[in-house]
């Protein structure tokens, strides 16, 4: 211990000192890289420990990346509300949620048509799809209007915008349980969808592969809305430089209400495909909510691209480890990758400097 | 009528007041200095003349029309547009797209003749198109800055320390440039520290202090003011 000392004391004085540097050196993009890799290769190995085959590691894989997928649509609109409007939205579980239960009773109001092709639903459920994310977009316009843009104008502080952010999502959730009730639903109750029999010992529902495609489609207009038309360049410039983008002629109160409309859209969209893979509960968007977080920290706040790497990241990570521990953990191995973030890189992924 | 008429505004930030009883006025195609020390209030007469601070009292109008009450992104359909000091580009978006930003109060179709014209002006903008604005040096910015401005083909442009903070070389151009673009008979307001060099291509000049203007005349006039160059010209 005292020789430890000396030698620190000992040491020139010119540049960063040894624990600085080495401070510097974990806290690179690659250390936060190999730190998840490893995280990875651990759980894998506990999987085969437990006597988990190839084939099935490989299907959670898959499965990894349409949960990656569904956790990425809500990341997106979390961190493009955070970008322009620079506060985290708890509530923004409530609002997949929400989409879930809005798609519910579109397709329990609709005429059944026939299951398309392999799925497990009909168009009623592309319906309920297509109403429940507009719809979506105008609730969270709706807040915005009655309590953040209020917050705003008065100059508030960011743990007032937080607060309020998760009173709403307290609140939605009551409504949610006052309308639909606590009891678990399904789109299509008792109906099957048998998972299908892929090369490589790979067993994937049709359902699934239909979320991850369209999780894919949504992702990709996501960015073609946000690089190529204008309003996306003026989202960017908004989150990059509020005072100028007015200066520019960009009407900033215009521009959050379609930040608004774009997250509450696809928050719904993931809420639709999540309960197309499993169940609704109306708790189901607050479980959401936390690995959500964690994709948008991962990959940088702010940033959607990385929202999206992150929650790809993360929706994996919670799959491949129900090869090992039960999946009630799930929730946990994303606040667990959440952590190590937090404690390697707290920038994130794709943030700049240190 | 002046382009642009302010009159006896006085105006500040929250309880404190900044601006006292200010009046001044720009005739179109003309290069109008305000000059004074720091803290005279010359950014903050910007601000209030481009909307982003309301007047406690006075008037403010452009091209006939009061503004006074308008946010910035109406003042930009006006026909005025604004470079400020600090954080004057997208850092985050390429110059193209800085450009576009520019423009956004305008339809798509003619960016692309609007831009040529920008690039003209500053030909390295042209070979630094898809640049991230924040990885560029001062002078660049300033030229992305002043660029994006010009995006709208205004009336008149408000220039915030143009030169604050750029290399001699860098200096002489974008004043260059400034008188260049006065030529084509945009009216353009500075406000600068570089008191001399910006009077002297100014048709005419403010002098302000302590929130209030005090003296006005040619730019020459100024110049030749033994108050003015001892108080605020440096000797």
């Amino acid at each position: 211990m005292a020789q430890a000392q000396d030698t620190n004391t000992g040491a020139p004085t010119l540049g960063p000192r040894p624990g600085e540097r080495l401070k510097a050196v974990l806290q690179t993009r690659t250390a936060l890289a190999i730190v998840i890799a490893l995280f990875f290769v651990l759980l894998v190995v506990a999987g085969v420990a437990q006597g988990a085959t190839a084939g099935r590691l490989l299907s959670l894989f898959v499965w990894g990346i349409m949960l990656g997928g569904v956790i990425g649509l809500g990341g997106i609109g979390l961190t493009l509300v955070y970008g322009v409007l620079k506060f985290p939205n708890f509530s923004h579980g409530a609002l997949t949620t929400l989409g879930a239960y809005i798609a519910f009773s579109a397709v329990s109001y609709l005429p059944k048509s026939e299951p398309i092709g392999p799925f497990s639903f009909g168009w009623e459920l592309v319906a309920g799809l297509a109403i429940a994310m507009p719809l979506v977009g105008l609730v969270s316009i709706g807040v915005d209007r009655v309590m953040y843009r209020r917050l705003r104008f008065q100059g508030s502080s960011l743990v007032l915008f937080a607060m309020a952010s998760l009173a709403m999502a307290f609140f939605l959730r009551s409504v949610i349980y006052l309308i639909w009730g606590s009891d678990f639903r399904f789109y299509y109750e008792g109906r099957s969808n048998p998972a299908l029999d892929l090369p490589l010992g790979l067993r994937v529902q049709a359902d699934q592969i239909f979320i991850l495609l369209l999780a894919f489609g949504l992702v990709m207009a996501v960015y073609l809305l946000l690089e190529k038309t204008k309003m996306g360049k003026a989202m960017r410039a908004t989150a990059n430089n509020p005072e100028l983008a007015q200066v520019r002629g960009i009407n900033t109160e215009k521009v959050i209400a379609y930040t608004w409309m774009m997250s509450g859209a696809l928050a719904a969209a993931g809420g639709v495909m999540y309960g197309l893979a499993s169940q609704l509960r109306p708790e189901m968007g607050f479980w959401l909510l936390l690995p959500m977080f964690a994709a948008v920290i991962m990959g940088s706040i702010g940033n959607p691209r990385g929202a999206l790497v992150g929650a790809i990241v993360i929706g994996v990570a919670q799959q491949v480890s129900t090869a090992a521990i039960n999946p009630a953990y799930g929730p946990g191995v994303a606040f667990f990758l959440m952590v190590l973030t937090l404690l390697v890189r707290p920038q994130g992924l794709f943030g700049e400097g240190s | 009528m002046a382009l642009l008429t302010v009159e006896s505004v006085t105006c500040g930030y929250g309880d404190m007041q900044v601006l006292t009883d200010v009046s001044i006025a720009v005739e179109s195609g003309e290069i109008v200095s305000i000059i004074g020390p720091n803290g005279a209030g010359k950014s903050t007469l910007m601000k209030a003349v481009f909307g982003q601070l309301h007047p406690w009292s006075g008037s403010i109008a452009f091209d006939g029309r009061e503004i006074s009450r308008k946010e910035p992104y109406e003042i930009v359909e006006t026909g005025m547009c604004y470079v400020p000091q600090v954080a004057n580009v997208f850092t985050e978006l390429t110059v193209d797209e800085n450009l576009d930003m520019g423009a956004f109060v305008l339809p798509d179709r003619d960016l692309s003749r609007r831009k040529q014209k920008i690039f003209e002006l500053f030909p390295r903008l042209a070979e630094r198109r898809r640049q991230k604005a924040g990885k560029m040096s001062g002078g660049e910015r300033q030229m992305v800055a002043m660029g994006s401005a010009l995006m709208l083909d205004p009336k008149m442009i408000l220039l915030d320390e143009p030169s604050a903070g750029l290399a001699p070389k860098m200096v002489d151009l974008i004043f260059d440039r400034i008188l260049t673009i006065n030529a084509t008979g945009l009216a353009i307001m500075m406000v600068e520290q570089n008191a001399k060099q910006s009077l002297q291509m100014s048709h005419r000049g403010y002098v302000m202090a302590n929130g209030e203007n005090r003296v006005e005349g040619t730019g020459k006039e100024l110049l030749d003011d033994p108050d003015v160059a001892r108080l605020y010209l440096g000797g």
